[in-house]
């Protein structure tokens, strides 16, 4: 009688314990994929040389990987539903959300959210622009070909991809 | 700046492809020009200026300049010739790299100068703005370009007697058809140019 119950109680605490362990480490692993560069890459703060790197390399692999992780999570969560009582269980669908937040956040161009993209350039020739004389514009002019992108237009849309004289160019300010 | 097609990072000022699948790459430099609208299109009077995206044109900012300058700087370089948000006109040539503050430019209006073991020339139009930088040699020959401020109009000469359009093309004179090579010259903040060119002097007149 007394054996029995010496080794019951390890086995219960394993049976939880264990996969919660796990559980919880792959929902932080994956908030950390996306948090990390997140905290790095912030405007206007200053990046080391090594953190940008790191930062850049997380952002690389965060989609795969962070697919990854939550696919596990979930496999755990499953795992550990029938074995927790009902009051624990909103901590396993809290890890969930969580964790499918990153994953979808580690998938997404954030920053595009700041800088709107211009999309596929419309131009007007130089007669019906209404651009006053003294304005600033960036001007190319390969093989005769000149376009002026307005320095009004380019410090809101930040990046234009056009194509001049058969030349696929990027125009960045 | 990020590409669609390989999801590869790319820096900016520099063109080079510093994280992801293309990492180590470089896009090649385009020559382009920062100039006046009036200017640009008394040039090129059948060239194309990009159209506003309607839906975000009430959200540009033509206070945008002043704006920025007064946002916090990333990174700063005390004890150097200028401060963090002084605009400068970064040259690079031959290796060497120098920063031209646009307020001594402004003022020189033609400023000429040697980099990287070339005779170069800056030269701001006649509208006052708009700022081109060359070689200042023909055939081997140096150039020295100055304003002819007895002139009424806006009026650049070399000391043959030949007179210079603001496109570094001589339009009369003994140097008349020939045309100086234009170069990049690139307008940013000092911290900025600084920070990307580390061994950068500054000109001083």
């Amino acid at each position: 009688m007394s054996k029995i119950e010496i080794q019951a109680q390890p086995v219960v605490r394993s049976r939880v314990l264990m996969p919660a362990l796990v559980f919880s480490v792959l929902v932080g692993f994956t908030l950390a994929l996306f948090l990390f560069p997140a905290l790095i890459i912030q405007p206007f703060k200053y990046q080391s040389p090594r953190g940008i790197t790191l930062a850049m390399a997380v952002r690389q692999v965060a989609p795969l990987w962070s697919l990854a992780s939550l696919a596990a999570a979930l496999l755990f969560a499953v795992i550990l539903w029938e074995r927790i009582g009902r009051w624990t269980r909103p901590l396993l669908v809290l890890g969930i959300v969580l964790a499918s937040a990153a994953t979808v956040m580690s998938r997404i161009d954030y920053f595009e959210w700041m800088f709107h993209p211009a999309g596929t350039p419309g131009f007007r020739s130089a007669d019906q622009a209404q651009l006053a004389p003294s304005e600033m514009v960036m001007a190319v002019n390969l093989n005769g070909d000149a376009r002026a992108y307005p320095i009004l237009e380019m410090a809101y849309h930040h990046i234009v991809n056009d194509t001049v004289s058969d030349v696929p160019i990027v125009v960045t300010y | 700046m990020r590409d669609e097609e390989t999801g590869t990072w790319w820096q900016q000022i520099t063109g080079r492809a510093v994280s992801g699948p293309l990492q180590g790459e470089q896009l090649d430099p385009v020559l382009s020009d920062e100039l006046t609208f009036a200017t640009w299109k008394g040039e090129n009077p059948a060239g194309k200026v990009l159209a506003p995206v309607v839906k975000d044109s009430k959200e540009y900012e033509s206070n945008w300049e002043p704006e920025v300058a007064k946002l916090p700087v990333v990174i700063s370089f005390p004890g150097t010739a200028l401060a963090s948000r002084d605009v400068v006109i970064g040259m690079e040539v031959g290796g060497a790299s120098r920063a031209y503050p646009l307020s001594a430019l402004l003022s020189e209006k033609v400023i000429e100068d040697h980099l990287g073991g070339l005779p170069i020339a800056l030269i701001v139009g006649p509208d006052g703005k708009s700022i081109r930088a060359f070689v200042s040699t023909v055939g081997g020959t140096d150039i020295e370009l100055f304003r002819n401020v007895d002139a009424s109009d806006w009026s650049l000469m070399d000391v043959s007697g030949s007179s210079w359009d603001f496109k570094g093309c001589a339009v009369s004179g003994l140097m008349q058809g020939k045309c100086l090579k234009e170069i990049v010259a690139l307008k940013d903040y000092w911290f900025d140019w600084r920070n990307y060119h580390p061994a950068t002097e500054v000109y001083k007149r």
